[in-house]
């Protein structure tokens, strides 16, 4: 991969680029506390645009899957049925989408795009996303209390599936290619030759960094094969479950949770669209099947399938990576404390505590 | 809590990581809110009735027949022929402005809100033994709780904001004592799990405060300092024993005296009930108080009565006098100088009298006073589980509803006046730890609505009262002169930070975090005698109790549930594997009577009779069957013969054969 220098005063220039090539652009916002979030560039608020802050808490995982989309409109006209898709194909950038985030947008597009059937709604707007990854050096801005990227291999530096990447070295910024398009940029001007003594400071930051993450660990590889092997007791998923307030938050803030539900309503006379919503395996009619069977009546047994999905080898196979990318949304919006890596310790802990054996 | 607007659609919603009450964490219905707004269903002109079919018809034409009729109405027959109901959903200028229009414009004070039957239970005894009407510490503290106990309500469900809360405390080493009749999901995590037989709180509360003053755990210089009628209480406590408690309430004595004494000897012990739709008596609340002022937990960081508010806004309701006995700020409307001091605000004179509350007017139109019913974003034909509203609505000359949907009761209305949603518009809420908070508007309205507080403007200056708000912060700058715990509460003060806990005055604009904190009043706080007369024993005709009025499912009927796709699914889900509705028993009484999950059944009582479907489960005790509050049928056919009102009946379960 090429990289480049870019002077500390010139990094926004990046989303004038992309404003200038007819992207939509998002990049994030600093609010009250630690509140930050994505919000469209304009000319009145392109100077408030961040590098260093708190990963913003709702993920940009919704500007691939939205929250809430119509797929298309359907209507009746003398006995005829008209089906009329809805896409959204602009061209959008996101500006500063941290390097779990990355993962957890490639994570989407093996499970979108990666088997037979490709989601042409997905694959509409992933096509027209430009990425620009902003690397996490900064231990008080940058790293919250629940990060534990590293523990995932996605962070702090996303080695792939970016266009751009961004990493700030203190008196000026490194900026890597991950993609054609994103080199295209370094025709202009503003991107200086990188020395070797450059890569050399990277990897001396990034060595450090890895070290100022905060309290939170999760030790996976055991866990994992507990969870393939079924291992598990399922006392301990009961302990889990009565924790489980069922929100549904962990699913809609996790960068790699795939899940939705569509539903049809009427919009006129004759008239309906089909919308689809993120969904929630917390939510008991999620597994429900018509005619009043639910595999997972007990909220234990749902809480069971998020792990599973997440952290078994059949998945992680199909899709090439965990569907964990270490970001920490879900031990921060968890009401039960039983986001990833509480799940993960408890396990281990119950399978140690499993292992003690008895002296005669 | 923020809303993401796309153009002028809010599309998502996501809560703020920095907001002391939940850092970050709310729950599936806070998720799902944006849907509110965008709904298809929403009304987009104002509705006039003319015979049995609504048409769409200007504003002008709306406020002035609803102006028209209400002269008529209040010529003929009185102003206590009109009624004002809202939701505990309003905001709080919606609220203040219909409590005002009701007094200051008509003169009745006819006004309450839906929840009011058990809340204000709550409200009166708090006011009558603390002096203040609310939860007096923060959700936050409860992390500094060494112990917390959690009494009849179902936090996971309910609230599971504070649930959170409760089970973060308890990882983090505090102890958990669940007082209920269900075993619930925060019951799972509790250190003692005191289950006992529905409505016997009062004497298992009777018997703890027996364990604390035999083992002599009192806080007297707590009490002497500041409690009044220690020596009353303690004569009725000593009628009290533990081992009679444990048989009534049928909770092992070892368990209730580990749970009295784990209580008394925390460095700060918090203690947590629902004023909501449970059944909540004066008694229950009276016997929780007590335990406080016994031992002191009042005051310290960590302890403390937290009376939590179901809805998002029963507290801000209830503040700005939607009671029909209390002026805005609790005051006596009986109380002449308390009137005064409103009167000079508002220049007209108030009426004395209380007014009628919404038991009385959805039960019978208080004996047929009432003619008009204004319905402030209220739906009681859905979500009243007392009285007959559709009948009541039915039989009204005038009916006014203010709503985004055409609800149950809208389609009962003469006129329908179409509101704007959240996120349309800048008003304020507040929660259960008394914070006020601003809600932004993100979006313009939906064309052809209007906020429901502009509306209640329009009739009032209709009526000839001369009312000038340009927005709901002039209505807040108007209720900070009224209320005085409000008086600091002005719209730039509450959007500076993440709203301000009253009391929030202009000595104390950043409001009040706990109360108590700078000290406690001496001998403000009063003890209250509790007699042991509670009847537990079963008739045998009839062996097990059924509880009405159980708020698990309430959640089914709020207006967000039926506007929300997921949310919607999760509702069908029960309608589809309960067609019949349900009633939900305990696997051993199930057992014993032949009983499979979903199986119809046959409840009998001694004054009628109704079908159901059973909902074998073993989160009910032994004994008890209870009711979810939207099983209208078994309402109607058990209850509807009993005393309006009562809780708790004796019935016995039977399967209906096919």
């Amino acid at each position: 991969m090429k990289a480049r220098i870019l002077e500390h005063g010139d990094v926004l220039k990046i989303v004038d680029l992309l404003r200038e090539q007819g992207h939509e652009v998002f990049a994030p916002f600093a609010g009250r506390g630690r509140d930050t979030w994505f919000d469209l560039v304009t000319d009145e608020n392109r100077g408030r645009v961040q590098v260093h802050l708190p990963n913003p808490y709702y993920p940009p995982k919704r500007f691939v899957l939205p929250h809430i989309e119509r797929l298309m409109k359907v209507r009746k006209s003398n006995g005829d049925i008209q089906i009329e898709p809805t896409y959204r194909d602009r061209k959008r950038a996101i500006f500063g989408i941290r390097s779990c985030d990355v993962a957890g947008i490639w994570h989407l597009d093996r499970f979108y795009l990666g088997r037979d059937f490709r989601d042409l709604y997905y694959e509409k707007r992933r096509k027209n996303l430009f990425l620009v990854n902003v690397v996490c050096t900064d231990p008080e801005r940058d790293i919250g209390e629940e990060c534990f990227c590293p523990c995932a291999d996605t962070g702090p530096a996303a080695r792939e599936n970016f266009d751009l990447q961004v990493m700030d070295l203190g008196d000026e910024f490194m900026v890597v290619a991950g993609s054609p398009a994103g080199e295209a940029f370094f025709a202009n001007p503003m991107f200086k030759q990188a020395t070797e003594a450059h890569v050399e400071k990277r990897r001396a930051i990034l060595g450090e960094v890895r070290k100022r993450f905060k309290t939170t660990t999760s030790w996976f590889p055991a866990t994992v094969r507990y969870v393939s092997q079924g291992t598990i007791l399922d006392k301990t998923w009961e302990e889990i479950g009565s924790r489980c307030l069922e929100c549904g938050g962990c699913t809609y803030v996790c960068p790699a949770c795939t899940c939705f539900t569509v539903s049809d309503r009427q919009i006129g006379p004759g008239e309906i669209e089909r919308v689809r919503i993120w969904d929630a395996c917390a939510l008991s009619g999620f597994t429900r099947m018509a005619g009043g069977h639910n595999p997972r009546r007990a909220v234990h047994d749902r809480r069971n399938r998020r792990f599973f999905r997440k952290l078994a080898h059949y998945f992680i196979q199909r899709e090439l990576s965990m569907a964990c990318v270490g970001c920490g949304r879900c031990a921060a919006v968890c009401h039960g404390d039983i986001g990833m890596p509480s799940v993960v310790e408890m396990i281990r802990r119950a399978t140690a505590e499993n292992d003690k054996l008895q002296p005669v | 809590m923020y809303l993401e607007a796309v153009g002028n659609q809010i599309v998502g919603a996501y809560p703020s990581m920095s907001h002391p009450t939940n850092e970050g964490r709310i729950c599936v219905r806070g998720w799902h809110v944006h849907e509110v707004a965008s709904s298809l269903d929403r009304l987009k002109s104002p509705l006039l009735k003319a015979d049995g079919q609504f048409r769409e018809v200007s504003w002008d034409e709306a406020i002035g027949f609803i102006a028209g009729r209400m002269k008529e109405i209040r010529a003929r027959h009185g102003p206590d022929a009109l009624a004002f109901l809202n939701s505990p959903r309003c905001s709080n200028e919606e609220a203040y402005l219909l409590q005002k229009l009701a007094r200051a414009v008509i003169g009745t004070n006819n006004v309450d809100h839906g929840t009011g039957v058990y809340c204000n239970n709550s409200i009166n005894v708090l006011l009558d033994m603390l002096g203040v009407p609310a939860t007096t510490s923060s959700i936050s503290e409860l992390a500094r709780s060494e112990v917390i106990v959690v009494d009849g309500v179902d936090l996971a469900r309910q609230l599971p904001t504070i649930g959170g809360a409760v089970l973060r405390a308890k990882l983090a080493g505090a102890k958990l004592v669940v007082i209920d009749s269900r075993r619930h999901r925060v019951a799972e995590s509790a250190d003692f799990f005191l289950q006992l037989k529905p409505g016997t709180e009062p004497v298992l509360y009777g018997a703890m405060a027996k364990v604390i003053v035999d083992r002599g755990l009192m806080n007297l210089p707590f009490i002497k300092a500041h409690c009044r009628g220690y020596e009353e209480f303690l004569a009725r406590v000593r009628d009290y024993d533990l081992l009679a408690a444990a048989e009534s309430c049928g909770v092992a004595a070892e368990q209730i005296e580990a749970a009295a004494l784990a209580y008394a000897r925390a460095r700060s012990a918090a203690i947590l009930y629902s004023t909501g739709i449970e059944a909540r008596d004066a008694a229950p609340v009276e016997a929780i108080v007590n335990l406080a002022l016994l031992t002191g937990q009042l005051g310290k960081e960590g302890a403390g009565i937290f009376a939590l508010t179901e809805h998002n806004n029963l507290q801000g309701v209830c503040d700005m006098g939607v009671l029909p006995d209390r002026l805005p700020g609790y005051r006596k409307i009986a109380d002449d100088g308390a009137r005064a001091e409103v009167e000079a605000v508002w220049g007209v004179q108030l009426p004395a009298k209380p007014g009628l509350a919404s038991r009385s007017l959805l039960a019978d139109r208080g004996k047929g006073q009432v003619r008009a019913l204004w319905l402030c974003r209220y739906d009681p034909v859905s979500t009243a589980f007392f009285g007959d509203a559709a009948n009541v609505l039915q039989q009204c000359e005038l009916v006014v509803a203010q709503h985004l949907f055409l609800t149950e009761s809208a389609r009962y209305a003469h006129v329908v006046l179409p509101t704007t949603a959240f996120g349309e518009e800048r008003v304020t809420f507040t929660n259960t730890e008394r914070r006020i908070q601003l809600a932004e508007q993100v979006i313009e309205p939906l064309p052809g609505t209007s906020p429901a507080w502009q509306q209640l403007t329009q009739v009032a200056r209709a009526l000839g009262a001369d009312w000038k708000y340009d927005s709901a912060a002039d209505v807040m700058d108007e209720i900070g002169t009224v209320v005085p715990f409000y008086s600091g509460a002005n719209y730039a003060n509450l959007a500076a930070e993440y709203g301000r806990q009253w009391p929030c005055t202009k000595d104390r604009p950043l409001g009040t975090r706990s109360l108590f904190a700078e000290g406690l009043p001496a001998g403000g706080f009063k003890f209250m005698p509790i007699t042991r007369d509670i009847q537990v024993t079963a008739p045998a005709d009839y062996p097990l109790t059924l509880v009405f009025g159980h708020s698990l499912y309430y959640w089914n009927q709020n207006v967000l549930i039926q506007h929300s796709e997921t949310l919607k699914r999760e509702y069908r889900m029960l309608l589809l594997d309960y067609p019949e509705g349900f009633v939900e028993m305990n696997p051993d009484d199930a057992k014993q009577l032949g009983i499979r999950d979903g199986e119809k059944i046959r409840l009998h009582a001694a004054g009628g009779s109704a079908v159901t479907a059973a909902r074998v489960t073993p989160e009910v005790r032994r004994g008890a069957v209870f009711v979810p509050y939207f099983v209208r049928q078994v309402q109607q056919q058990i209850r509807g013969t009993t005393e309006n009102g009562v809780q708790l009946i004796p019935v016995r379960v039977v399967k209906e054969a096919g």
